[in-house]
């Protein structure tokens, strides 16, 4: 167990588990190996994964393939992303689906209008981006007071806000899909660098990237793991608890509000009914990448393999022509198998949920 | 802790599930509450799901109807979800307000059926609107769109438009809406009738998601390089299906065909990426259904309503667009 102090200055581990080992220096690779069997262990399912579908259908390994894997994964990594800092501060956040979904429309509402009042199309296009952005700020800033100031159990304040985010989106839309954007969007939205990745999904693998930074190297990291393991022993060691939660649905809306946007990029269109479920998406992808639901473990690197195999496996299925909802049931127990095996050989915990 | 935290995932999924299926509720859209205080008919109009444009258009055919008939019209339904379980409240709270007739978009066939029994006992007569119940006996009328006959339309045109032969793909909405599956029926049966050189060679379905649509096609166009022709069963396959062929790298040689005319269809019909759309008339359907209801409620006229009324099918082109454009769901 991590010592307070610890926290406060910054020794800790993203994991705050067992201290490093003393030893000759060649030992500390091998133990940082051990210390990722979690990331090791998503590797190889990826691996296996990928071999089967190549050998049943070489179409999986192309470009094509590729780039339609990435745009599926985008969205759905980013929500995991802001789903890992919640569920690691021992929190959880339902509202990202509805989120996703509003900042979508909100962002081509706001396209549509600046097209419609003669904006130039840059200009419509970064506007949309930001009503885009702030929508998700918005809901984050309430899910974040309503845990933090008003008390409420994270799992009911995110619970009122994805069905209050969904019914705005209905209200604002009246359940029609918004369109009128200009053109460029799509244009932006389709066209691929390196025939794999699309400007947005450059831009989501980037904020990942940083979002792993920040976790795992930062402050902000060890006070978000001090929080999920312990929290009154967090406010103790004189972390600003409230404000700290705040941040983290602030960070969650917003990548969520992002997800939205790289959606509405995709679709060249605002899409009421985008999003359903993808709250459940985010969490699996977490869960399956090693995060416990309990709070306080956890690792990006995971969350990231998590998000990729969900995708990549019904890409795989439906190239390989699994039937759809077939492709549901192997997903379901890919979900089953994949968190059971974190267990296989670790006798000091079984898998957290 | 660890009780308590599979307890919890297991809560989540649950109550995010019954969030999805409790939905809203909305207030019948007039109030007045003993039958007949102002001479007018009292008829309730329970339809599918209020917020979607096919639903608005057949609300404003019926309002207009309405007011040509002098009927007291009570629109209601559910507005976010198209579902028995969100939908039966609504049956309920009409029936108990005692209106003179219901119009109904039965959601489901079985579980309405029990609803509308309870209508046709307490002497109220039932038309029922797009869908139907299972017994349909009772019913006053049955006014309804074919999607059988729209799949094969959709069948049809496509044929006419890639040729006799070819490799076509359905994106479809659900495998469980009826709607969905009558449709992929009536164009599955018809190519095999009588295109036999058009093989369907796979179905997905957007499950709500127009991203999933998107990508199912994607997967499909560079799985079968050669595909020919898409058919988008519903609304969100058709948007995601016209996101994938927009960012394709060989627009225009797909065809797609689309089902209903909402605004942002058409529009893509006209700038030529459904290279054709299977119209409903919801409108029609709407003033039919309160003409039958007047007629039964004041037997006027009642000998001649008509117990099944098939409404056709329209065929959308952009050569044909300035004829059929009035069509275009109204919004």
């Amino acid at each position: 167990m991590t010592t307070l102090s610890a926290v406060k200055q910054g020794r800790a581990g993203p994991t705050g588990d067992d201290p490093t080992p003393a030893g000759p220096g060649w030992a500390k690779p091998l133990h940082r190996l051990r210390h990722h069997r979690q990331e090791l262990i998503l590797l190889l399912v990826l691996v296996a994964m990928t071999f089967l579908f190549a050998q049943l259908n070489p179409r999986f390994l192309s470009t094509a393939a590729a780039a339609n894997i990435m745009q599926d994964f985008s969205p759905v990594l980013l929500t995991a992303v802001g789903q890992t800092f919640v569920i690691i501060s021992g929190g959880i956040d339902l509202s990202v689906g509805s989120v996703l979904g509003l900042a979508g429309v909100i962002c081509a509402l706001t396209a549509r209008a600046a097209n419609q009042a003669g904006l130039p199309t840059g200009a419509g296009i970064g506007l949309a981006v930001m009503a885009g952005i702030v929508t998700g700020l918005l809901v984050g800033l309430v899910n974040g007071l309503l845990v933090s100031r008003v008390k409420l159990a994270p799992f009911i304040a995110t619970l009122a806000t994805m069905g209050a985010a969904y019914g705005t989106t209905l209200v604002v839309t009246n359940g029609v899909q918004i369109a009128g954007g200009p053109r460029a969007v799509i244009l932006i939205g389709s066209k691929t660098y390196l025939g794999v990745f699309t400007a947005p999904v450059l831009v989501v693998l980037g904020v990942t990237a940083i979002a792993w930074l920040f976790l795992a190297k930062t402050r902000f990291g060890r006070y978000t793991y001090a929080i999920g393991s312990n929290r009154f022993a967090a406010r103790v060691a004189g972390i600003g608890v409230k404000q700290h939660l705040v941040k983290v649905y602030l960070l969650s809306g917003v990548l969520a509000g992002l997800a939205g946007i790289l959606v509405y990029f995709r679709l060249g269109s605002g899409s009421p009914s985008s999003g359903q479920g993808g709250e459940l998406q985010a969490i699996a992808a977490a869960v399956i990448g090693g995060v416990s639901l309990a709070g306080g473990q956890g690792r990006l690197g995971g969350t990231i393999l998590g998000a990729f195999i969900i995708t990549a496996v019904i890409s795989g299925l439906i190239l390989i022509g699994v039937a759809p909802a077939w492709q549901q049931i192997v997903t379901g127990a890919l979900i089953a198998v994949a968190v059971a095996v974190q267990a296989i050989g670790n006798p000091k915990r079984s898998v957290d949920l | 802790m660890k009780f308590k935290s599979t307890l919890a995932a297991v809560a989540a999924i649950a109550f995010s599930l019954t969030l999805a299926s409790c939905g809203g509720s909305e207030k019948p859209s007039s109030t007045s509450s003993s039958s007949n205080s102002n001479g007018l008919i009292r008829v309730a109009f329970v339809a599918g799901i209020t917020s979607d444009p096919f639903f608005r258009a057949m609300r404003l055919g019926a309002e207009e109807e309405a007011a040509k008939l002098g009927i007291d019209l009570i629109w209601t339904g559910s507005p976010t979800e198209y579902s028995p379980e969100s939908q039966v409240p609504f049956v309920d709270a009409v029936l108990a307000d005692q209106v003179d007739a219901l119009i109904l978009v039965p959601t489901d066939p079985d579980s309405l059926q029990v609803s509308v029994d309870k209508a046709i006992a307490q002497g109220v007569p039932v038309i029922t609107v797009d869908t139907t119940v299972t017994d349909q006996s009772g019913l006053t009328a049955h006014i309804t769109g074919d999607n059988i006959q729209g799949g094969a339309l959709a069948a049809k045109t496509l044929a006419e438009q890639i040729g006799d032969e070819g490799e076509v793909f359905i994106i479809s909405g659900s495998p469980t809406a009826t709607t969905d599956s009558m449709r992929a029926q009536g164009f599955e049966e018809e190519l095999a009738a009588n295109y036999p050189g058009i093989k369907v060679v796979g179905t997905e379905y957007a499950l709500s998601q127009p991203a999933k649509a998107t990508s199912a096609v994607n997967t499909a166009m560079l799985n079968y390089p050669d595909l020919k022709g898409i058919f988008a069963i519903n609304g969100t396959s058709g948007t995601g299906a016209v996101a994938a062929l927009q960012g394709a790298s060989n627009p225009g040689q797909i065809a797609l065909i689309g089902y209903d005319a909402y605004a942002n269809q058409v529009a893509d019909l006209d700038n030529g990426v459904f290279t054709a759309l299977i119209a409903q008339d919801p409108s029609q359907e709407a003033r039919l259904a309160l003409q039958d209801a007047k007629a039964a409620v004041t037997g006027e006229g009642k000998d001649k309503i008509e117990r099944t009324v098939v409404i056709p099918n329209i065929v959308m082109t952009k050569a044909n667009l300035a004829d059929t454009r009035k069509y275009q769901y109204a919004e």
